[in-house]
């Protein structure tokens, strides 16, 4: 979904010119937008999370809690019109500092940065667009490592394995960037930076033809929307991440995307299979002698997997019974078991190619 | 009895001198302010019963310095607008300690110049100095008496007597000498005054104190509420002793006309029922009973059930307007409320509640319950914790009548019991007791009070949101109308919506 700036600055001026209009005449003004709660989103395991309101909300001008809402709305689309009129773009910090204003003293001046974020989702839901059409952007986070050649926003060819050790830093606004030769067999997403960058610094990039995407935890928008446009480029997406109940979550989200999100098209990417660590691995398979390595779930992720058991994008079987192993088990497997098998750099590398040639095989179909 | 008891016989003066703790003058400081308070509560008995812009003026100033060893010496000097006395009264009535008669049943501050006496005997005591009366009756000629009491023999010696000029007014002044400690007592003292203020709000108080520092009180009403009437005994409400006095001064022939003629509601048939009980003919003469007859007359009178309650007329109750005029007048609160209960009766004395509850103005939280006892006008200002209203007051759940907490808000409260026999619980007469007729009536009062409180800051606290509400909707109205500006270069005017808002102060939030 594209968005030029004259779209955006008219559906902002039309809601700006609806408001002034009831004020002139003494009504209360009145928002309505489509709140992104789980009335308005459907889950489909082929396509992850749907947006479909169904449900309007309303934010009131003639109530006191709402009418700050309300304000804020408005003075953060005033804020953003002028940002992207001027061709600035503004991060979620930036926008929180664009209330610690002297002249919002007593009014919008926000206690914290949640506040202010809450309001950016806020206004993707009114103005139905994501933020970076109305200059906010994420910072960026997440890269990708392999034979890919692509065409960013200024026109310039890059070579993903050849602009730095991590490779290409995927930039906030992935839309506009196009791809113009492909030359992996898959592209594995990798939740830690550390395993991925020892992929790469091993050489398995090259010689085995797959690109590494480095997500840092949870992949952010960008990165996942970069990977939904990898995947619709017909290459095929793996997602390796730890054993733990937050890491079923970044597999999930990559695959299926969040509710917080679910507004946002295009972010999932239901053809990506979820690799491992899987809790076959610990139990019977790749990792089955190292029970030792396993980490103790700590209170906060066993929380997280109570949690996990209602998330509506983790229902299905495989989901659940991999969240139930937390809850027996109370145990974690972090990426970095592979360290714990081997200590050794040499047998490191063959360690890393057994378990991705075998997992790659075995979701994908993609022999390495 | 095989022994004889021998007894000394005193004089009461003698008697009060010996037991002066009782009547409040244990201390130097107890003292002075008793003697301030019982001058001048003989003064507003006298201005009440005259009743034209009554004043009392109190002047007190240092006579001799205090020493290392000894304590100051002060002259008092009361005086009134009352209905003054005849020279013939002045004597008996200030310079011999007397037990009052019994003979009449009427509401009064306490028993008629008694305390007056006994605080100029106190200083008498202390200085060895004469005290001096000064009064006259309208269109008189005012009499200067200079006087001291014999203790002994409890009588009056006059010292000097001077006629002055025929007085266009009746007054009275009261001075006299002793030896006390002012500073001490001054906080006691100008509370003492305040509070009475607050219940008299028809007198004018002014005082001038040793440290030469004027406290007017000055009246706020020109009512004056009305004089209580006398009346007979209730036949529940004598006592042994009193029973026998009455049998013994009455002139009435029978025993059926002795009950009828000094009783109220006893009738012929009550009478004879009564008699019937005690086993005693109707027509015995009542000089003749023995004292096993006097015992039964007066066991059958307590026994017997179906008298009527007792006549409240003699009772003399402020009135809820004038008790909040007094309230205003001193504390000049936001919010005042008295209320005045009906009648009641216990152990067969009348006795009338008026409580009141103030909020705000001059009053502040002080981390205590504030509260203003009275009895018959009488401000009570020791052992308040011990008081039926202060139980009352603390087992009432307040919280129901928006206070949170009555020790942390500006609430004070007010209590006033008016009785012919006001149950003190000791000698001392500083706190009322537990009686469960009087807490009653007094929580069914405050609980009344607390009723309109609660609506009166119900409607505050609505108005004070509604006015912040309204603030904060220009507030916010004003920065949406220039974040407008910056979108579509033009300023929409908020003073419609604004208006409106004005308008419904007093709606309700619309509600999503």
């Amino acid at each position: 979904m594209r968005m030029s700036a004259s779209d955006v600055k008219s559906r902002v001026l039309e809601i700006a010119r609806e408001v002034a209009e009831a004020i002139k005449e003494g009504k209360f003004p009145e928002l309505e937008y489509p709140p992104n709660t789980q009335r308005n989103i459907v889950f489909d395991e082929r396509v992850g999370y749907i947006f479909k309101p169904t449900f309007y909300g309303k934010i009131k001008g003639s109530h006191s809690k709402s009418l700050r809402t309300l304000s804020g709305v408005l003075y953060g689309m005033s804020r953003a019109l002028d940002h992207l009129e001027n061709g600035l773009t503004m991060t979620k910090r930036d926008f929180y500092y664009l209330h610690k204003v002297e002249r919002l003293k007593g009014t919008l001046f926000p206690e914290d940065q949640r506040e202010t974020d809450a309001r950016i989702i806020l206004m993707e839901l009114i103005l139905g667009m994501p933020r970076e059409a109305f200059s906010i952007t994420s910072d960026p986070r997440g890269w990708i490592y392999g034979d890919i050649e692509l065409i960013d926003r200024s026109g310039r060819v890059l070579k993903a394995d050849q602009v730095g050790e991590m490779g290409y830093s995927v930039p906030p606004r992935p839309e506009n960037i196009k791809f113009k030769r492909i030359g992996v067999k898959a592209v594995v997403a990798v939740e830690k930076v550390g395993p991925a960058k020892n992929m790469i610094e091993l050489g398995i990039p090259e010689e085995k033809k797959i690109a590494i995407a480095i997500l840092q935890g949870q992949a952010s928008r960008s990165m996942r929307r970069f990977l939904r446009m990898l995947s619709d480029e017909g290459v095929p997406l793996a997602v390796l991440t730890d054993l733990s109940p937050w890491s079923l979550r970044i597999a999930a989200t990559v695959i299926y995307n969040s509710i917080n999100s679910a507004h946002i098209p295009h972010l999932a990417a239901p053809e990506a299979r979820f690799i491992g660590i899987l809790t076959r691995d610990v139990e019977d398979g790749f990792f089955k002698d190292y029970k030792f390595a396993l980490e103790p779930l700590t209170q906060a992720d066993y929380k997280a997997a109570l949690d996990n058991k209602s998330l509506p994008n983790l229902q299905n079987e495989f989901w659940q019974k991999e969240n139930d192993w937390f809850l027996q088990n109370k145990k974690k497997a972090e990426l970095e078991i592979f360290k714990a098998m081997s200590p050794s750099a040499k047998t490191l590398k063959e360690y890393f190619i057994r378990y991705l040639s075998e997992k790659l095989e075995q979701h994908l179909g993609v022999s390495i | 009895m095989s022994e004889r008891v021998k007894l000394e016989e005193i004089s009461a003066a003698d008697f009060f001198y010996r037991n002066r703790s009782l009547a409040g003058f244990d201390n130097p400081v107890r003292a002075t302010y008793t003697i301030i308070r019982e001058l001048v509560e003989n003064s507003l008995d006298a201005v009440e019963l005259a009743g034209r812009s009554p004043k009392v003026l109190i002047v007190m100033r240092e006579e001799r310095e205090g020493g290392e060893e000894s304590l100051p010496w002060y002259r008092i000097r009361v005086a009134d607008n009352g209905i003054g006395m005849d020279p013939e009264e002045i004597p008996l009535a200030f310079g011999r300690v007397f037990v009052s008669s019994k003979y009449r049943l009427i509401q009064s501050r306490g028993t008629f110049g008694l305390g007056g006496t006994m605080a100029l005997l106190y200083g008498q005591i202390t200085t060895n100095m004469p005290f001096k009366i000064t009064s006259a009756r309208e269109g008189e000629p005012a009499y200067e008496l200079t006087m001291m009491i014999d203790i002994r023999k409890n009588e009056p010696i006059i010292l000097d007597k001077k006629i002055r000029g025929i007085s266009r007014r009746s007054f009275t002044i009261v001075e006299s000498t002793f030896e006390g400690n002012y500073p001490r007592a001054k906080r006691k003292i100008i509370d003492y005054l305040q509070q009475t203020a607050i219940v008299v709000p028809y007198i004018s108080i002014a005082f001038m104190d040793p440290e030469g520092r004027l406290y007017i009180f000055p009246r706020s009403t020109e009512k004056i509420p009305p004089r209580p009437k006398e009346a007979l005994f209730h036949p529940k409400g004598v006592d042994l002793e009193l029973l026998q006095r009455l049998l013994s001064s009455t002139r009435t022939k029978s025993l059926e006309s002795f009950l009828t003629t000094h009783f109220q509601r006893v009738g012929k048939k009550t009478a004879n029922e009564v008699l019937k009980i005690a086993g005693l003919p109707p027509d015995k003469r009542p000089s003749d009973l023995t004292d096993g007859d006097i015992r039964r007359l007066y066991e059958a009178l307590r026994s017997y059930k179906e008298f009527l309650p007792p006549d409240p007329s003699v009772l003399s109750p402020l009135g809820e307007e004038l008790f909040e005029s007094g309230i205003k007048k001193e504390l000049q609160p936001e919010f005042v409320k008295a209320i005045q209960r009906p009648p009641s009766v216990y152990e067969a004395h009348p006795f009338i509640v008026e409580v009141a509850i103030a909020y705000g103005g001059l009053i502040k939280p002080t981390g205590d319950i504030q509260l203003y006892r009275y009895a018959n006008k009488i401000p009570l200002l020791y052992d308040a914790s011990s008081d039926v209203s202060y139980q009352v007051i603390k087992r009432i759940d307040w919280s129901i009548y928006g206070i949170k907490n009555p020790e942390d808000e500006p609430i004070a409260f007010f209590v006033h019991i008016v009785s012919t026999k006001v149950p003190f619980k000791t000698v001392g007469k500083e706190f009322i007791a537990n009686v469960p007729e009087v807490a009653r009536e007094i929580e069914l009062g405050l609980r009344g009070c607390a009723r309109e409180l609660r609506i009166y800051l119900g409607r505050k606290r609505r108005k004070e949101m509604l006015l912040k509400r309204y603030e904060l909707f220009r507030m916010y109205y004003e920065l949406i109308s220039w974040t407008l500006e910056e979108i579509i270069g033009e300023r929409p005017p908020i003073e419609n919506l604004i208006e409106r808002i004005k308008g419904s102060l007093g709606d309700e939030d619309e509600r999503e």
